[in-house]
């Protein structure tokens, strides 16, 4: 295919690319630097990085970037292991329940995560079932208060992401060639050193997709957190994005908001560009 | 890997296997359950599990309280509903192409959308799963249509500047929503665009594009070359060849692809949040019952979850395997 070709065809592509995402965080970048309210969206005043030192001084916004930093360390390693450890029991399935149960584990991921986590909060809420068991074993009614309801908004997302880790190992080792294994067992290795020398390292291309993507969406998770808190500032689970949505929608400072908006992509930025760099290098190398 | 012959092993992989499988879907259960309760019961401090189910929270939902002709709206839901399925079932066997037979069952799922409110009189609730449809189907037609053309560019061409593409695509996948949804919603409001249809379905177009694009590229370089070297000696054009020769054997991936397109643009909260007023779809609508303190919300809310994630337990049992393939994007191969 040459060059004249390719453009023509990823032109409608590349243009709503260009216009809707280029665009807007220009606009973004822009705004950042202005004092905006609704009142004068279309006459944005100028008021250079006053915005970002407003949000950098913020308790608020380090709370919430504390928190978000939480979410990403404690999730990804419990979402990579259970998925992993549930891949290679599943595998062991022959029969026609390998696929009910993958059905069944796939839920959560594929659910509407609004609905997903309104659904684990009724387990919690009064009436609930795991409330129940709670106030079963430690004799005590399940409280929502700060520290519940942030531990309930991790357990929430392990439930909620696992699924995804899992199927991925899941379809890696239906790749796996029988013989490496058969050949590890010959050696006299046991099922432990045969996961981790010849699955583990056979899965690591797809380990490292899988804790990327997982890095990026636990970093930018919004609806769980919103449904567990119904924006009840009393909770103190604010992540960066409840930070940045209350800031642009309640308070209605969409400079600040931008700025906030601006500060997150930097921060992302720091895990993303290696990887990056490292997926255009495999590309190149492929080609 | 080798089956574990050991019986205590088994036994302990089937008790682990099993929990995580009641965990996984307990969720779901517990608030189906909830759905089908009282207010009173489904507040009663030891958990009921038997108890005489009551559909009210679900009429209360879809349907304003004086409704007649209920038992015509039946009729003619399970009319349509029965066609549909035949026609789904049959489709092999009788002798009109496929193409038509799957635009029939496309044209009845609206017919049967459109019919409804008509009957019988539908509550707000149903207007938000009329904008999810709308919303959904919209981004689905749109988005397809630009990134299986880029898709398969991107498979094919592998200068420079289409790899610099695929990686911007990549770091536009990673942005968070806020930083492209506050400036559409200030310029929503200065162009009179915000609320409407349009604006909400391009937005999640765009959203989708970077994923879309990947995935389908992944799909598209499974595609043998030759294919196209036949094309060309055939004398068909690019475009030609890619509608007449490529398009056809990359159904799979398209399905794949476009499972998941449906899924981002259905499940999309925030978006949506940000540019509608009143044109919300049901994750927007479902929110809000959270929101309220009145007891009642909780029956109603769980119906309204239920309600929502009916249509997804039927996708996943329909497509289990795109999903499976979907969720790796290509990147196993095999």
């Amino acid at each position: 295919m040459n060059r004249k070709t390719f453009y023509r065809f990823t032109a409608p592509s590349n243009l709503l690319m260009l216009t809707l995402m280029v665009f807007p965080i220009v606009v973004a970048v822009f705004m950042s630097f202005h004092f905006v309210t609704f009142r004068n969206i279309g006459s944005p005043e100028f008021n250079g990085v006053q915005n970002y030192i407003y949000i950098l001084s913020d308790p608020k916004f380090w709370q919430a970037f504390r928190f978000s930093i939480l979410i990403v360390i404690v999730t990804v390693p419990f979402q990579l292991v259970i998925g992993f450890i549930v891949a290679l029991l599943l595998d062991q399935v022959q029969t026609r329940l390998r696929g009910i149960l993958l059905a069944g584990f796939l839920l959560p991921f594929i659910v509407v995560p609004v609905v997903g986590t309104m659904m684990y909060k009724q387990l919690f809420q009064v009436g609930g079932l795991y409330a129940w068991f709670f106030e079963l074993i430690f004799n005590q009614s399940f409280v929502f208060n700060s520290t519940s309801v942030r531990t309930l908004i991790l357990f929430q997302l392990i439930w909620y992401a696992t699924p995804y880790p899992l199927v991925v190992f899941f379809a890696g080792l239906q790749t796996l060639p029988e013989t490496h294994l058969e050949a590890a067992e010959v050696d006299g290795a046991s099922k432990f050193q045969q996961v981790f020398y010849v699955i583990l390292p056979h899965l690591r291309p797809l380990l490292l997709m899988a804790t990327m993507i997982l890095i990026m969406d636990m970093y930018r998770m919004f609806d769980t957190i919103l449904v567990m808190t119904e924006q009840n500032p009393i909770y103190h689970a604010e992540n960066l994005m409840m930070y940045n949505f209350r800031i642009g929608m309640q308070v209605q400072r969409l400079g600040r908001a931008n700025a906030t908006a601006v500060i997150t992509i930097l921060c992302v930025l720091v895990v993303l560009i290696p990887w990056l760099r490292k997926t255009y290098l495999q590309v190149m190398e492929k080609e | 890997m080798k089956q574990v012959r050991n019986p205590y092993g088994r036994l302990a992989m089937w008790i682990a296997l099993a929990l995580f499988f009641v965990y996984s879907i307990m969720p779901f259960f517990w608030t189906a359950l909830q759905s089908l309760k009282t207010i009173r019961q489904a507040f009663a401090r030891n958990p009921l599990f038997f108890f005489e189910p009551t559909f009210k929270n679900y009429s209360d939902l879809w349907l304003e309280s004086s409704s007649q002709n209920l038992s015509l709206l039946g009729i003619i839901v399970l009319g349509v509903v029965v066609t549909i399925l035949l026609l789904a079932i049959f489709s092999d066997r009788i002798s009109i192409p496929r193409w038509l037979n799957n635009t029939v069952i496309m044209l009845l799922i609206f017919f049967l959308i459109w019919i409804v409110p008509r009957i019988v009189d539908t509550a707000e609730f149903y207007n938000y799963f009329v904008n999810s449809v709308i919303v959904t189907t919209g981004v689905i037609i749109i988005s397809m249509s630009f990134s299986s053309l880029a898709g398969y560019a991107l498979a094919r061409f592998s200068k420079i500047d289409g790899v610099i593409i695929l990686i911007a695509a990549l770091a536009f996948r990673a942005l968070p929503r806020m930083a492209y949804a506050l400036p559409y919603y200030s310029l929503g409001q200065l162009t009179g665009f915000h609320d409407t249809y349009v604006m909400v379905i391009l937005v999640l177009v765009a959203a989708n594009q970077p994923f879309s694009v990947w995935m389908l590229r992944a799909f598209f370089a499974e595609i043998p070359k030759e294919l196209d070297e036949q094309a060309k000696i055939d004398g068909l054009g690019p475009l030609a060849a890619f509608w007449r020769i490529i398009l056809p054997s990359a159904w799979p991936g398209i399905i794949s692809t476009a499972l998941f397109t449906l899924l981002l643009a259905y499940n999309e909260f925030l978006i949506v949040r940000v540019l509608t007023q009143k044109k919300w779809t049901l994750p927007v609508a479902i929110a809000q019952f959270t929101g309220g303190e009145a007891p009642g919300h909780l029956t109603l809310a769980a119906a309204a979850a239920v309600s929502a994630t009916v249509p997804i337990i039927i996708i996943i049992m329909m497509f289990q395997k795109h999903l499976v393939k979907g969720l790796t994007g290509g990147a196993v191969k095999g």
